[in-house]
């Protein structure tokens, strides 16, 4: 079966450019749009696997298209692109479900790569991602109450962690400490998966706080 | 991009110029105030009248003062009330105004009523004017107008009395204070509203670059990839373009906006200072930055030699790998239990690697150069430095220095 991806850039060059790539790799491009309120509308129909997405769109933030994606066809995956790489944005959206983050500047191999990877579940990280994601964590830590319920890291988590920041790949992670690479992905995804759940409790509570939950 | 989307935001009522201009003018409540001056006034000349107009030699003219009084001072109110009027025109007749009521009055009260201690007919009254020239021109059209004012009382009555000249020169007083403060308030209202189109222009300038950073990068990265799979000519481009897309995207990813960056050059060396803009600096398209997305706060001194420890291991990289030798810096701050914590940079390289022993032997013989000037820095600031080497994993050096919590 072949991989559905849709391509959401507002730089049309850059949009035919991925999508050709993707194309010519075999992957299907059921749609490419220029603008997040765009992908939104198209993702319900559309429904593709992986959503290849620029963080800095004209009409939405990053964190609402990707809210937005995740509401309208929940099973997609979204593999964010971005050029300059403002962290507390790549962040932010990694929290609200992003499970992929790559610079624009990586060579093709590395983005198709990380399309398939994508697709497959895997969690995509960069080293910066993974040093935005260590330190949202310590700032979790230090922030939180004691009785709070802020999410932590195992040590193997944050060994992981520290190694893919460090610029090692999960190949070279697995041999170092001796596991599989499967482990070291699962770890990697757990550090991600951890994260999203928090945040998401975190809208939660604030919803009930602000007596939000009672609109209907 | 699309650039034309996103005008929105100039219109932050905050920051809006135009809102700031269109608030009220610093002047205003005093005007209020100086009506509500002049209405108290009239009350307490009538008062006066209304008390001593017996002994008055024209009592009936008395009354007709009393009356021009008030008139005027409905008549000053409504004019102050509109901006525009606020000119010489009524400054000048409001002035000519009083000065008549004053003259009048000894003819009114008759030599019996002045010597017998009475005030002047307007009283307190007369300092209408002297405000409303203070207000309108600060202290020294105040101080011209109560000169004047205090000439016409004290040259008509002949003779000039302590009593009569306190009221005098606390209206002189009067009007040099108001006339003071209203210019002090004028002055800070405008520097107030220079800061606040300043920093929307700053905001504005910022959204700006933001936009344009986004795109230049977009090209970068395109001509980056593009020129590699085409090859030749077309890839040596290609490398140039990925080096500038790295140097652009490290000063913006970290740089902007933060409260504890800073440049640490200037000002106390114990002043926080952010350590991520410092490295940042160092970032090129071999060299990949990690670090916290909140600032990493460190004293500007120990910041700025952090910064150079790091700018050493990676010099070593490159003396000891190759120019094209990649590395990889990780940033991590940790927070202890006890207000202190501390903060952890790591620079590991992909190259052969330090055999075993190797390192050892190395320091040992002193040559260790560029790596002792590393621990120097890092030792001086009360840190620690560890080197590890795996075999076909490059080298990794980790600099670890403690900090108090500085909250």
């Amino acid at each position: 079966m072949t991989v559905r991806v849709m391509v959401v850039d507002d730089h049309p060059m850059w949009r035919d450019g991925v999508a050709r790539d993707l194309d010519e790799a075999g992957y299907e491009v059921v749609a490419a749009v220029g603008e997040g309120g765009q992908a939104v509308r198209v993702a319900a129909a559309a429904r593709p696997d992986v959503v290849v997405l620029d963080l800095q769109l004209p009409d939405l933030s990053g964190v609402e298209v990707i809210r937005g994606l995740l509401a309208a066809h929940p099973p997609v995956r979204v593999l964010m692109l971005s050029a300059s790489g403002e962290q507390q944005d790549v962040l932010d959206a990694v929290k609200a479900g992003a499970t992929g983050y790559l610079l624009k500047s990586a060579a093709r191999e590395e983005f198709l790569d990380a399309v398939r990877r994508t697709a497959d579940g895997d969690a995509v990280f960069t080293p910066g991602l993974a040093g935005l994601v260590l330190g949202e964590y310590r700032r979790l830590a230090t922030a939180a109450q004691p009785a709070d319920d802020a999410p932590r890291l195992t040590d193997r988590e944050t060994e992981v962690l520290r190694l893919v920041a460090k610029g090692l790949s999960y190949k070279q992670i697995a041999e170092r400490l001796v596991v599989s690479h499967r482990t070291v992905q699962n770890h990697v995804q757990n550090t991600l998966g951890k994260l999203q759940l928090h945040n998401r409790v975190e809208l939660v509570r604030y919803a009930i706080e602000r007596g939000l939950d009672t609109d209907s | 991009m699309d650039h034309d989307g996103c005008g929105g935001r100039y219109s932050d009522p905050v920051l809006d110029p135009k809102g700031a201009r269109n608030s009220e003018s610093p002047e205003e409540p005093l005007w209020r105030a100086l009506a509500v001056f002049r209405l108290a006034a009239l009350g307490y000349a009538s008062l006066l009248v209304a008390l001593n107009f017996r002994h008055y030699e024209h009592p009936a003219i008395g009354w007709f003062v009393t009356g021009v009084m008030a008139t005027w001072s409905v008549v000053t109110i409504t004019g102050y009330a509109r901006p525009r009027l606020r000119a010489w025109p009524l400054l000048g007749a409001d002035l000519a105004v009083t000065a008549a009521c004053v003259v009048v009055s000894p003819w009114v009260l008759g030599p019996s009523g002045l010597s017998r201690g009475f005030a002047t007919l307007p009283a307190a009254w007369i300092a209408g004017p002297v405000l409303a020239w203070a207000i309108s021109g600060g202290r020294r059209r105040g101080a011209a107008a109560a000169v004047l004012l205090t000439i016409c009382d004290q040259g008509l009555r002949g003779r000039i009395t302590p009593n009569s000249l306190d009221g005098n020169v606390l209206m002189l007083l009067a009007g040099i204070a108001v006339g003071h403060v209203t210019r002090l308030a004028v002055r800070a209202q405008e520097a107030l509203q220079r800061a606040t189109e300043l920093e929307a222009a700053n905001r504005e300038r910022e959204r700006l670059a933001r936009g344009i950073h986004d795109s230049v990068l977009q090209v970068l990265a395109l001509v980056q990839r593009r020129g590699t799979e085409i090859g030749g000519d077309a890839a040596e481009l290609g490398r140039l373009a990925g080096e500038q897309e790295a140097a652009l995207r490290s000063l913006i990813g970290t740089a902007s906006g933060h409260p504890a960056s800073g440049d640490p050059s200037s000002g106390d060396r114990h002043r926080p200072v952010d350590l991520r803009p410092l490295l940042a600096a160092h970032a090129t398209a071999t060299v990949s930055l990690a670090t916290p997305a909140h600032p990493v706060p460190l004293p500007a001194h120990a910041a700025s030699e952090m910064a150079a420890a790091v700018g050493a291991a990676l010099a070593n990289v490159r003396q000891h790998c190759g120019p094209d030798a990649r590395a990889w810096v990780l940033v991590e701050s940790e927070d202890g239990v006890i207000g202190g914590g501390t903060v952890t940079v790591s620079v590991r390289d992909d190259g052969p690697g330090i055999p075993a022993g190797r390192l050892d032997e190395a320091a040992a013989a002193g040559r260790l150069g560029v790596a002792q000037s590393i621990r120097g820095r890092v030792r001086d600031l009360g840190g620690t430095v560890t080197i590890t080497s795996a075999p076909g994993q490059g080298t990794e050096v980790e600099l670890t220095i403690p900090y108090r919590s500085l909250s």
